[in-house]
Order: structure tokens, then C-alpha cells, then sequence
């Protein structure tokens, strides 16, 4: 039950006795949501729930809770719940995005600050489907660099559909906006509709994984893969592409490699090599947990 | 099209997962940036200038045996 003010011989109903003893053995009623919630004081000693298809936040204020209070979040849905410093500080051991069915705790240590305490979830294998991040899909028209952020997923599936650039443009990708010498790949590359041609590309600053024919309306599709996104060694990846155009300068592309950067990738940038705007496409961002 | 100079103006456009919320913004390109563009202004150029030499030989080489390119073909075929 919420946090309770109690008074001098006050006498207790049965219900907000259950209750208490409920709080007491760390279970209780939560107040479902469905949608972005701000923390209020009420929520003291509460279970949240949050059950929603899209990505949703736990905003935390100061000047709500006191030392000691506790509220557990427990996120139901689909979309990565993250747990938000509004105008409080929120620290943690490990992320404050809840994906599907986990769990954790906000421990206030003043009323200015909590620490997040994550339960224990799935690990060391994926449990949740692919779900899409980027809503629709991000159409790619009018930039020359598109970013997805606020990625937390063990693996993600990239595919770039029909995708119009310059002529001879080639795409490419990073991660975490980090271009430095972090990428390394190998594979096989076929130009101008000749066989395909073994390379290898160590400590470059992207992965370049197509290139477009002579025309501007070609289409350009890749698939990309990559797993251990949410940790700090290596992401193993696969890749394959293709330029509907493969009798000119387009390429189609059979790579294999890894990111080598120690962060959990949080961003992934699709970008040009000439730095001309894409005119057409779809980028879509899909992650599991 | 391709501009050569620097400070080219690269526009980006940031999707956040958990906000929903789309940004666009326009910065100058960095130098890295400007490096790949001038790489493939260059590659562009070159197998353009390959292309022509190689056609130009072509057409040059039907015109010194008197054939045509469809005559050319099926020959090789």
C-alpha cells in the first residue's frame, strides 16, 4: 500500500492490514499505466506497472520521497520502459531500461536522489522477439546522416529497404557516433556484375556495406545483424546487400566482422559517403532483448 | 551537386526510441567527412574518365575493322 501517515490509537481496517502485510512480504497492488508516467509522492511504497507496446519513462522529481521510500517498476509491455531523472538524480549498476517482463526498484537515499536497483532478468541468451524500435520505419529523405537513438537491446537487426542515393554513393553505418578505427570486416564484393572478389577491411572508422550503380533511382537493400549490442565486449555482425544495379559501379556485398567499441550501443547512425542526401528508402531499427 | 569546397552543410535526422520525438539538424561537415567526400568526387571522376577512354577505344576499334558494335557482339558470341 502507498506510504501511510498513521496516528495515535488509530485503528486499522482488516484490508489495510492485508495490505500492509502485502508491502511488508514485497508484494502488494500496483498501479498499472499504460503511457510516460511522472512519479508523484503516492507512489511511496507502490508497484508501477507499465504495459505498452511503444517505449515508454518513469520520470523521478525531487522533493517527492524521503529517504527510505521505495517504488518497484514493472514493466509488462513490449516497449522498453526507462527509468528518467527529471529533476532528481537516479544512479544505477546497471541500465534503467526495463525491457518485457523485468523488473527493479527505485531506493531513495534523500529526497533529491535514488538508486536504481534492476532485478534480475534473462541473460546470456534472447527471449523476446524482433520487435521494430524506430516506429514505421525512417524514411529516408532529405538528411544525409539518420540516427536512431535510444537503443538498449541485446541484438538488432538492421534492413535498409530500396534505398536512392547519388551515383556511386556507398553506405554506411556506425555506432554511438563513434568514428574512430573501431570497425573490422571481411567478406566477399561483387562490382560491375564480375564475380565475387574475397576483402577485408581491419580497423576502419564505419562499415561500408554497399554501393549504389550509376543511376540515382536504383534500389539498395541490406540486411544487417548484430548481437551483444547491450555489452561491452565485441558485436559480432552479418551483413548482405545489394544494388538492384549490378552491371555498373554497384556492389553487392557478403560480410562478416565486428564492432569493436566497449559501450553498449545506444545509436546507430546511416549515412552517405558523399555526404549528398538520400532521396528515397526506409531504414528500419529492429531489437531484441 | 558536389560541392568541392569545405563546409559543406550536412543535414541529419535523429529518430529517439523512446521518446517518438524526430530531430533534424544542419552542422557543417566534419573533416572526416570532408575527406570522404572529396574521396568519392575523385573515384567518381576517374571511373568516369576510365569509362569514356574505354568507350572511346571501342568505338575506335569497330571503325578501324569497318564492323559494328551488333557485329562486334556476334563475333564474341
Amino acid at each position: 500500500m502507498a506510504k501511510q501517515t498513521f496516528t495515535t490509537g488509530q485503528v486499522l481496517t482488516a484490508a489495510q492490514m492485508t495490505s500492509l502485510q502485502q508491502t511488508a512480504m514485497l508484494g502488494g497492488a500496483a498501479s498499472a499505466k499504460t503511457a510516460s508516467y511522472v512519479l508523484v509522492a503516492a507512489d511511496a511504497g507502490t508497484a508501477i506497472t507499465m504495459n505498452s507496446a511503444s517505449a515508454t519513462t518513469i520520470t523521478v522529481n525531487t522533493a517527492l520521497f524521503a529517504a527510505g521510500d521505495t517504488v518497484q517498476i514493472i514493466n509488462l509491455g513490449a516497449g522498453v520502459c526507462t527509468i528518467t531523472a527529471g529533476t532528481a538524480t537516479v544512479n544505477t549498476s546497471a541500465t534503467l531500461a526495463l525491457a518485457q517482463y523485468e523488473s527493479g526498484t527505485l531506493d531513495f537515499i534523500s529526497t533529491s536522489a535514488a538508486i536504481f536497483i534492476k532485478g534480475a532478468g534473462a541473460t546470456g541468451t534472447t527471449t523476446e522477439s524482433y520487435n521494430l524500435i524506430n516506429t514505421g520505419g525512417t524514411t529516408l529523405t532529405g538528411a544525409a546522416t539518420f540516427t536512431v537513438s535510444g537503443i538498449s537491446k541485446k541484438a538488432l537487426f538492421l534492413y535498409i529497404e530500396n534505398a536512392q542515393v547519388s551515383s556511386g554513393d556507398r553506405l554506411r553505418i556506425t555506432f554511438n557516433s563513434d568514428t574512430t578505427n573501431n570497425y573490422q570486416f571481411t567478406g566477399a564484393r561483387s562490382s560491375a556484375g564480375a564475380a565475387y572478389l574475397p576483402y577485408r577491411s581491419g580497423d576502419v572508422a564505419n562499415i561500408e556495406f554497399l554501393r549504389n550503380g550509376t543511376s540515382t533511382t536504383n534500389g539498395n537493400y541490406a540486411f544487417l545483424q548484430f548481437r551483444g549490442c547491450d555489452g561491452t565486449g565485441f558485436k559480432p555482425f552479418v551483413a548482405t546487400s545489394n544494388c538492384t544495379d549490378s552491371t555498373t559501379t554497384g556492389n553487392e556485398y557478403i560480410q562478416s566482422g565486428y564492432y569493436k567499441g566497449t559501450s553498449a550501443i545506444t545509436t546507430v547512425q546511416l549515412f552517405t559517403s558523399s555526404g549528398n542526401n538520400f532521396t528515397g528508402g526506409t531504414f528500419y531499427v529492429y531489437g531484441a532483448q | 551537386m558536389y560541392m568541392e569546397h569545405n563546409n559543406m552543410k550536412i543535414t541529419s535526422k535523429e529518430f529517439n526510441a523512446i521518446t517518438g520525438e524526430e530531430t533534424i539538424t544542419e552542422r557543417d561537415e566534419t573533416a572526416a567527412e570532408a575527406k570522404s567526400r572529396l574521396d568519392f568526387v575523385k573515384e567518381l571522376a576517374s571511373e568516369q574518365a576510365q569509362a569514356q577512354a574505354k568507350a572511346a577505344a571501342k568505338a575506335a576499334l569497330l571503325k578501324k575493322l569497318g564492323i559494328t558494335e551488333a557485329e562486334s557482339e556476334l563475333l564474341l558470341a
